[in-house]
């Protein structure tokens, strides 16, 4: 519990050298926690997460993973790329991208294969992860043929699978009924208890005090605005409307206007 | 009255339910027939057997035989046959026809003389050996073309792409293809969307030339969501681990019942020769 997993010192990066996406990033995270990186659109959560899975590298600071520092080069060392793809998986924000195989059960496997885990232990990790996710019947269908809940799960399933020890996720319940976020959360709390560090960007603050231990709010100007544990943030509602967290929602209760911030707490909320 | 857009909107809309339909359709190939219950990599193999036999005859109650045996096969997989006929017929004059009606004529195939007639003073003549070739290549052509449409529908398309590695095709190229099949698919729920979203803001009806601006712009943004589609892919294929060398799950099993097959279209094979 000493030396963090990753840490970040001042990182910069821009898109094509002309759209920053990130001002000056600093950020330690342990073995074990969850993390919740939370801000509006553009915000440039994404590609903070793109960062920490070592695809995209900064363009000033540093960020170390494991006591080394990702940069360009460390990933044409076989060894090293392969041992940090193992540790670390990243469920994309888009599911489109993320499953490219024609089928759901090629898309599973493609990481472990890859990975060079064997078949009979890649196809004995399929049958308990498509049973722990329940979905078993969709493994021979194409990934085009499926909603976005199920595409999600899938794309959750094709990186469990590889067993990272850092499950990275990019909004993991957007577009998601309330009950399958719920799934999705309780498969993110299961992951987080088998020991594995948990890192989510969402702006979907249902989910917010559930799966963290510590929230990184990204500004507009593309900073951390707040680093706080959960409770103390979302009972903070002027900072969270500040940055497009939650909005002021005005209408009426028996022809009494009033308006209150808009953040349905739970299942039972009423206006 | 066809408008001019209109058209333009339907034979879209067509071709893009004509390609679900013929290209990405699984329904047959999900049935639990005779054909869907063998090993792909038999199933080709035997099917390509079939074909070069068909090739290599000259004998027209062989091409029959064959022929029934590939409706046999279609019957025992559950595969409506109305269906089936429709969809081999459909190919079987592109293919045949342009070859078939000059062969007829005693100029390409000269022998003893069946008709002849004159059409605006050109003096034509049918052939026995003309009509008898024709008869026979329009037969074979059916039959080749048949086999090759009963493996593509009760087959699963990447089956097929996978089952080509037994062939020593690179894996590569089979994820590539795989992956292009994935794709195509997508742009073309985007093309769909696309279409039904102008037509919601803008109402059915949109003057044509504006329409084209529409069109032209979308063909705009589909290279560039390609062009971007493409890096965002290759990022997360290299987060799950890929370095330049696709590997791929071998969940093919070859059972006594193929194994059976396989001895018996042999071992026909072998007595048709004699
Ligand atoms: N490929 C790209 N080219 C140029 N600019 C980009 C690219 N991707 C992102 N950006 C810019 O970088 C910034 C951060 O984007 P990012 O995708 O990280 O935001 P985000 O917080 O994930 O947003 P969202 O909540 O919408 O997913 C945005 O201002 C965006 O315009
Ligand atoms: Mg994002």
């Amino acid at each position: 519990m000493d030396e963090p997993i990753f840490s970040l010192k001042d990182v910069y990066f821009s898109y094509l050298g002309k759209y920053p996406a990130l001002r000056g990033i600093d950020m330690d995270i342990r073995q074990g926690e969850k993390i919740t990186v939370l801000g509006a659109n553009g915000s440039g959560k994404s590609t903070l997460l793109h960062l920490l899975d070592g695809l995209i590298f900064p363009q000033q600071g540093a960020i170390r993973a494991f006591g080394v520092a990702l940069q360009e080069g460390v990933f044409n060392d076989a060894d090293f790329s392969r041992d940090f793809r193992k540790k670390v998986g990243l469920v994309f924000q888009n599911p489109d991208i993320q499953l490219f195989c024609p089928t759901v059960e090629e898309d599973i496997c493609f990481g472990p294969l890859q990975l060079g885990v064997g078949e009979k232990e890649t196809a004995c990790r399929l049958e308990k992860i498509a049973d722990d996710l329940g979905i078993d019947d969709l493994l021979q269908r194409s990934p085009h043929q499926l909603s976005v809940g199920e595409k999600r799960k899938v794309a959750i399933a094709s990186t469990l699978i590889i067993e990272p020890q850092v499950l990275v996720l990019d909004e993991p319940t957007a577009g998601l009924d309330p009950k399958t976020s719920c799934a999705i959360v309780e498969i993110i709390l299961r992951a987080n208890s088998a020991g594995r560090t948990i890192i989510t960007a969402t702006h979907d603050l249902h989910i917010v005090e559930e799966i963290s231990d510590r929230v990184y709010v990204l500004s507009r100007e593309k900073k951390i605005a707040r680093v706080e544990e959960p409770e103390r943030l979302l009972a903070d509602s002027r900072f969270l409307e500040e940055h497009n967290l939650i909005h002021t929602h005005a209408h009426c209760h028996q022809r009494q206007a009033h308006t209150h911030p808009h953040q349905h707490p739970g299942p039972d909320h009423h206006h | 009255m066809l408008r001019r857009n209109d058209f333009i909107e339907r034979s879209l809309a067509g071709a893009l339910s004509f390609l679900k339909e013929a290209v990405f359709s699984d329904a047959c190939a999900l049935d639990r027939g005779f054909l869907q219950s063998l090993d792909p990599r038999i199933k080709i193999i035997t099917f390509v057997l079939f074909i070069i036999r068909v090739l290599f005859t000259r004998d027209i109650v062989i091409l029959l035989f064959l022929y029934a045996l590939c409706l046999a096969l279609a019957y025992y997989s559950k595969i409506n046959l109305g269906f089936f006929l429709k969809r081999t017929w459909v190919f079987i004059p592109l293919f045949s026809l342009f070859i078939v009606i000059p062969a007829l004529f005693s100029f390409v195939t000269p022998g003893e003389v069946l008709v002849s007639f004159s059409i605006s003073g050109l003096k034509l003549t049918i052939t026995r050996p003309g009509l008898s070739g024709a008869v026979l290549f329009t037969a074979r052509v059916a039959t080749s073309v048949s086999f090759a449409v009963l493996l593509g529908i009760t087959t699963r398309h990447f089956a097929l792409l996978k089952a080509l590695r037994v062939f020593g095709i690179p894996q590569i190229f089979v994820f590539t293809i795989g992956m292009c099949y994935r794709y195509i698919y997508f742009f073309m729920e985007i093309i769909e969307h696309t279409c039904l979203a102008v037509k919601s803001r803008s109402g059915a009806k949109i003057h044509y030339k504006r329409g084209q601006r529409i069109v032209a712009w979308n063909i705009a943004y589909l290279w560039a969501r390609s062009y971007q589609l493409n890096e965002e892919v290759y990022l997360a294929m290299l987060s799950r681990g890929y370095s330049g060398e696709p590997a791929a799950l071998d969940d093919f099993r070859v059972g006594t019942k193929d194994w059976l097959w396989l001895a018996g279209v042999l071992i026909w094979m072998s007595l048709s020769f004699h």
